[in-house]
């Protein structure tokens, strides 16, 4: 949670989380809040969920708020729908919280034009493992629905970056629906800028002041995920710690770099791992054998993980669509997620909270990180 | 007899100052070691950190990198954003329990000949510490 908001609209469930939700967006169409809704809907074959941007109102019986997976990042969906600038039409996009933060990061990036989009966010209870819902779709939206019902969301179905997320709820958006803690059959609908304020008074919703059991159930979850993620990080220090451990944990590499192409910040164009220059001629090639006796195919690995480490972890949302993408199931994401920690730490950053807070690499004080071992060596300038 | 270990330590040193410095060096007829493979960049902040990672698991035993000192970069202020740069790359290495001491970052302006010398003599000797890179005789990365 970001700040801590103060207010917020009680609306009472009709046909669960995801209806309430649904007949949100069809009034606020209807009176024309916005022009259109980018929101998942399950695909034809059933076995997948899709964004859709939804204009006309039936189609939103189709679509699902909440869904058990969806298979694009969302932020990508809104980079392909802003990426020429914001338009001239409203739209509201309906994601899960890492889904904005990562649209948030590409906003810094100049990849995402928010100024017509309006970001509204749920308490998110995780999401399946992709490989799952495909193998049974059906089961799958039954353990879904049942996980999202219950009193305690219980997290061992969802996938395992899910487990260790404790950014699950009011994400810096515009609007965001709290489910958590509710009682009484309603929820709450919290503004979270200016923007999600006047919209709840086009639509004439009013304020409840207290979000008090909302706030205990959300904090009690945060603490959960906490604990959960500490545990995760020592599980996977070993796994990267040392030269020998990396090269175990991405020896099945097929470097397709699919965990690259998902990444929502991984934005540029042309990715120098994918570009002619860092392909190298046979020469070359063998030159590099000279010592080893042999060198291995494809090329570059470790170099194409700890470079985009270094180049992107920063702006890492630990989204887990890189573990998503993966053909040969290394956990990419929570290597990443692992190392974003740490590296965010040093500038103390959090990738996607506010769209105020700059990106680390945009700026820097005059006097900083002395205290990292050795980095500068001679900075007073002694000789 | 086994030859003694002259580290490869590729050095990316910005054309204002660094370069300038080592220039300076020569021109001075300082003695710095051989195991300097100096490549001139426009600024420091020209290195990407996969430079300095190729380098590094292609078997460079140190990775040096000069700029201009702080206040004094010719782009006004590549160096501080060179700053933060190395030091996720530094941050990452530590991670992944790669020696990060094998990255150095240092200011040596156009004028510092000596300060060239001693820092190529003095990173010398830590690499020789270190001894050999050893993902110069990895086969799979
Ligand atoms: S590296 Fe993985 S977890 Fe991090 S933002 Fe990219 S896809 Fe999401
Ligand atoms: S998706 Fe998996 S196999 Fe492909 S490059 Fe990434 S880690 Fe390697
Ligand atoms: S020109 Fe020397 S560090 Fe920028």
């Amino acid at each position: 949670m970001n700040i801590v908001p103060n207010r917020g609209a009680k609306i009472s469930v009709k046909n669960g989380f995801r209806g309430t939700i649904l007949e949100f967006l069809r009034n606020s169409l209807e009176k024309g809040c916005f022009d259109g809704i980018l929101i998942p809907m399950r695909v034809p074959a059933d076995d997948s969920y899709a964004w859709v941007l939804v204009r006309d109102k039936p189609f939103l019986d189709n679509a699902n708020p909440i869904a058990p997976i969806v298979s694009v990042q969302g932020a990508k969906a809104l980079t392909s729908l802003t990426r020429k600038g914001g338009g001239n039409f409203n739209v509201a996009a309906i994601m899960k919280p890492c889904d904005i933060r990562a649209s948030i990061e590409l906003s810094k990036l100049k990849q995402v034009n928010l100024e017509k989009i309006t970001l509204i966010s749920y308490d998110c209870p995780g999401t399946l493992e992709m490989s799952n819902y495909i193998e049974n779709p059906e089961e799958s939206e039954k353990i879904f629905g049942s996980l999202l019902d219950g009193d305690v969301w219980d997290d061992k179905f969802t996938k395992p970056i899910c487990q260790i997320c404790d950014n699950f709820s009011f994400p810096a958006c515009d609007l965001h629906f709290a489910l958590l803690g509710t009682e009484n059959g309603s929820i709450y609908l919290i503004p979270g800028t200016e923007k999600g304020e006047n919209i709840l008074d086009d639509l004439g919703i009013e304020y409840s002041e207290d979000l008090s059991n909302w706030e205990k159930k959300v904090i009690e979850l945060i603490k959960k995920k906490e604990k959960q993620k500490a545990e995760k990080f020592e599980l996977v220090k070993p796994t990267v710690e040392g030269f020998d451990n990396l090269l175990k944990t991405f020896a099945n590499c097929i470097g397709c770099h699919n965990c690259q192409s998902a990444c929502p910040i991984c934005y540029c164009r042309q990715c120098y791992f994918d570009s002619e220059v860092s392909k190298p001629n046979s020469d070359f090639i063998l030159l590099r054998t000279s010592k080893r006796g042999g060198i291995s195919f494809p090329l570059d690995r470790i170099m194409f993980h700890t470079g985009r480490m270094s180049h992107m972890s920063l702006s890492c949302v630990s989204c887990g669509v890189c573990t998503d993408a993966c053909p040969v199931s290394i956990p990419v994401a929570d290597i990443f997620s692992y190392v974003a920690d740490k590296t965010q730490r040093t500038f103390e950053y959090k990738a996607g909270n506010s769209t105020e807070e700059p990106l680390p690499m945009r700026e820097y004080r005059f006097d900083e990180l002395l205290e990292i071992k050795e980095l500068v060596k001679d900075a007073d300038g002694q000789d | 007899m086994e030859r003694e270990f002259l580290p490869k330590i590729v050095s990316f040193l910005c054309k204002w100052c660094s370069y300038t410095g080592a220039d300076l060096a020569g021109i001075n007829r300082l003695q710095y070691p051989t195991s300097i493979l100096p490549i001139k960049v426009m600024c420091s902040s020209r290195v990407d950190p996969v430079f300095v990672i190729k380098a590094y698991l292609r078997g460079a035993d140190g990775v040096l990198i000069g700029g201009c000192h702080p206040g004094d970069c010719h782009y006004q202020d590549g160096n501080y954003h060179t700053r933060r740069r190395v030091a996720i790359l530094k941050r990452v290495f530590e991670l992944l329990g790669l020696e990060e001491g094998r990255i150095r970052l240092s200011w040596i302006s156009a004028s510092e000949g000596p300060k060239f010398a001693r820092v190529c003599n003095e990173f010398t000797e830590v690499i020789k510490s270190l001894g050999e890179n050893t993902t110069k005789t990895t086969i799979f990365l």
